[in-house]
């Protein structure tokens, strides 16, 4: 039985980071995600683990990869700004196979827009915001126990899969104070893996689908982890063979393991003629409007995405087989929208539910969207 | 086998370098540095950014690695503050330690993070073909700057006195003994060090400015490094051709900002995590 | 096409011509395939030592020549010149056997 609390959304994501094992913090102050490195720069000496506010958000999220190369598990956080400054190192860390957690509460965009608004107006940026071909991990809570298993679960892919993973937030989440039962610790698991053994430094070499044998620094082994393309060795290559084998291999290593990615839940799915498709606090005013829908005998159901990346494909497509109608719900101007029309056969109506003017859904505009279906 | 070459990686060879180039023999005295200190490799790690100088790592037989431009000293702060006892080198060329990773090398000196960098200054922008850096001379051509550059040099060194670096050297590679005694000195220094090398690109910077082949622009490198003394004593108008050599800047008691963190900030969490326990519970 | 003609390095003759064999023998041993022929070591030997020549391990297809051995007297400013661990003076025997193996 768990400790119960009133805690902010940011606070929560914090102390769940620490609960799965984070024992360095590098960040900058952003809103409306600075909670989170305040919290990080009391509790984390208290344990006699790193924090370090760094110049900028490229600085923060290059020594959170330093870190996680010398054997840490690292955290940062920021907001919409903060994580376009962070894609070149994205793709470092993903270029490394390194583990490292990102969380982006996002805020309105584009550019200083809205620092103090929600918005869900990054989903797209996390899948493509750093250049080159890519896979990555976005998971997004909604609810506040969500937000504290969510962020477990990130810490646990990124080890399980040495990827960065990104925690998708919003401003609402971030900063509402709500209740939540704090697990207890044994309760949690927390991934972890036996020391690797590797053999004449082929620190990437492994079958398409699997992890590589990568070890961290200062383990015995002189290794060497570059940004530029590499062979088995990590060491630089152009050879084209090599090259498309090590993107297949990097593509793969997540594609091929979808049944331990993709996390979602359904409400009132079973016998539903509507289907709403959200995440985070559109998702909460989805499943309140779904609720009053069936109080007055409307047939909807939501399918609440936290994994957001990769797109639950697999998984719509199974319900597009009885579910014809699909109203996507988001605080933008239209992108995961674009993902469950690429999905979606011919025959199904899929419709959206678009905002972006910084003010979020309330289930009576959600239920009004439900009933002009 | 020599001592130094236990700290070379000699999979990887041959280097990349062009015939002549400086890169080459900083990487020896580098090495030679870790020999006469007796580290071992495992503890060692070199990080780099983008450029000639960014190539380095692959070539020293420990712990490597290559990342973005400019931002080297972000990770090894990351690896400093997460194994403060580790050796970290940075190896950056002009640009990636002074244009695009100007603002993280002002911080790292700042801080004085325990980091042992090594600053190439060659002038140029090599790896990308020869663009104008912030340290190419005033006056030189470069395929930037086809009709002359404008721009002052950054004096590099001095510039890291003024940010609060707590050990400064700069040497040339014509001096490799010097520049070996130099690098070992900088090891051993606990906070931030910073050896600034003056090294030749003869095939992008002196092709384009009489200098083509490695021992003519050697020959101009060594003619314009002189002693802090002597330097001292030039007048003003000279001072601009001459750069001075050796230890420039070099404070012993400044605490690393590791040992601070440990020494300072933990303790202080933890008594205050004591004082609210026995608040709460 | 005519074949391109190596020019020796007169300044090493030059400083040759003024010197005598050494009363010691010196080993240099030449890596050829880390060599690129830049000719600093060239340049630096005191006792115009070394010459350039075509080689086909080389990675430019030019190594250094040891020219004329007799006259190396082992100051290993060649060695320290070096930018690619190509030259080695007096190295022990056995490593050698490695190095060439």
């Amino acid at each position: 039985m768990g400790k119960r609390e009133v805690l902010q959304g940011n606070i929560i994501a914090a102390k769940a980071a620490i609960a799965a094992g984070c024992n360095f913090y590098a960040g900058y102050p952003i809103t409306p995600s600075s909670e989170v490195a305040q919290y990080m720069s009391r509790e984390l000496p208290k344990l006699g683990y790193d924090f370090i506010q760094m110049e900028d958000e490229i600085a923060s999220l290059g020594a959170c990869i330093g870190a996680s190369l010398a054997g840490k598990k690292s955290l940062t956080a920021t907001s919409g700004p903060g994580f376009s400054l962070m894609q070149e190192h994205l793709g470092m860390a993903v270029m490394g196979e390194i583990p490292v957690v990102i969380i982006n509460v996002m805020r309105g965009g584009p550019s200083t827009g809205l620092p103090t608004k929600p918005s869900q107006a990054d989903m797209m940026q996390a899948r493509w915001g750093t250049h080159g071909d890519h896979p990555i991990i976005a998971v997004y809570p909604a609810f506040s126990e969500e937000i504290y298993s969510e962020t477990i679960r990130a810490f646990n892919l990124s080890e399980r899969f040495w990827t960065p993973v990104i925690i998708l937030m919003d401003e609402v989440i971030g900063k509402a104070h709500e209740d939540i039962e704090i697990p207890d610790l044994k309760e949690i698991s927390i991934y972890s893996e036996s020391d690797h053994v590797v053999e004449d430094l082929n620190i990437y070499d492994r079958e398409i689908g699997e992890n590589p044998p990568r070890v961290d620094f200062f383990k015995g082994y002189a290794i060497h982890i570059d940004g530029l393309e590499h062979d088995k060795h990590g060491w630089p290559t152009t050879e084209p063979d090599v090259v498309q084998k090590m993107q297949t291999l990097r593509m793969q290593k997540i594609y091929n393991n979808l049944d331990e990615i993709i996390k979602y839940k359904e409400f009132y799915m079973d016998d539903a003629e509507i289907m709403i498709f959200s995440f985070g606090v559109s998702a909460r005013s989805s499943l309140a409007a779904v609720q009053m829908a069936r109080e007055q005998g409307i047939k909807v159901g939501l399918f609440q995405a936290l994994t957001i990346w990769p797109f639950p494909k697999r998984e719509l497509k199974e319900r597009f087989k009885r579910i014809k109608k699909i109203l996507t719900v988001e605080m933008n101007m239209g992108q995961m929208k674009y993902e469950v029309e690429r999905v979606a056969s011919d025959d199904i109506d899929t419709r959206a539910l678009l905002r972006a003017n910084g003010i979020p859904f309330t289930p009576q505009e959600v239920l009004k969207a439900i009933k002009e279906f | 086998m020599r001592d130094y070459e236990r700290y070379i990686r000699y999979r990887t060879f041959p280097t990349p370098w062009c015939p002549g180039c400086g890169d080459g023999i900083i990487l020896k005295a580098i090495a030679m540095a870790f020999a006469e200190l007796e580290l071992d490799p495992n503890e060692i790690i070199v990080v780099s950014g983008i450029g000639c100088s960014g190539r380095m790592p692959t070539y020293f037989n420990t712990n490597t690695l290559h990342t973005t431009h400019g931002r080297a000293l972000t990770f090894a702060t990351g690896i400093k503050l997460a194994r403060p006892e580790k050796t970290v080198v940075v190896i950056s060329g002009d640009g990636d330690a002074l244009a695009i990773g100007g603002n993280h090398l002002i911080h790292a000196a700042r801080r004085n993070i325990g980091i042992k960098m090594i600053l190439i200054n060659n002038g140029i922008y090599g790896m990308t073909g020869g663009q104008v850096s912030p340290l190419t001379p005033q006056s030189f051509i470069t395929e930037t700057t086809p009709y002359g550059n404008i721009e002052p040099k950054f004096l590099a060194s001095e510039l890291l006195i003024a940010a609060k670096a707590s050990f400064v050297a700069r040497e040339t590679i014509m001096r490799l003994l010097p520049l070996k005694q130099v690098i070992k000195k900088s090891f051993q220094h606990s906070g931030f060090s910073v050896v600034e090398v003056i090294s030749n690109c003869h095939i992008n910077l002196g092709r384009r400015n009489k200098m083509k082949d490695p021992i003519t622009m050697n020959k101009w490198i060594a003619s314009r490094s002189v002693s802090k003394a002597e330097f001292e004593k030039l007048p003003p108008e000279e001072r601009n051709h001459k750069y001075p050599v050796g230890i420039l800047w070099e404070e012993k008691d400044r605490l690393e900002y590791s040992e601070l963190y440990y020494k300072h900030i933990v303790p202080s969490a933890k008594e205050a995590a004591k004082k609210s326990e026995g608040k709460h519970e | 096409m005519e074949k391109f003609e190596r020019q020796a390095n007169e300044e090493a003759l030059a400083r040759r011509a003024k010197k005598k064999p050494s009363p010691k023998q010196n080993k240099i041993t030449l890596v050829p395939v880390y060599c690129k022929g830049c000719g600093l070591c060239v340049d630096i030997c005191p006792t115009g030592t070394l010459q350039l020549e075509d080689h086909i391990e080389g990675k430019f297809g030019v190594v250094v020549k040891i020219d004329a051995p007799e006259y190396c007297i082992g100051c290993k400013m060649c060695e320290q010149r070096c930018p690619d661990f190509a030259l080695f003076v007096n190295y022990d025997e056995e490593e050698e056997k490695v190095k060439n193996g």
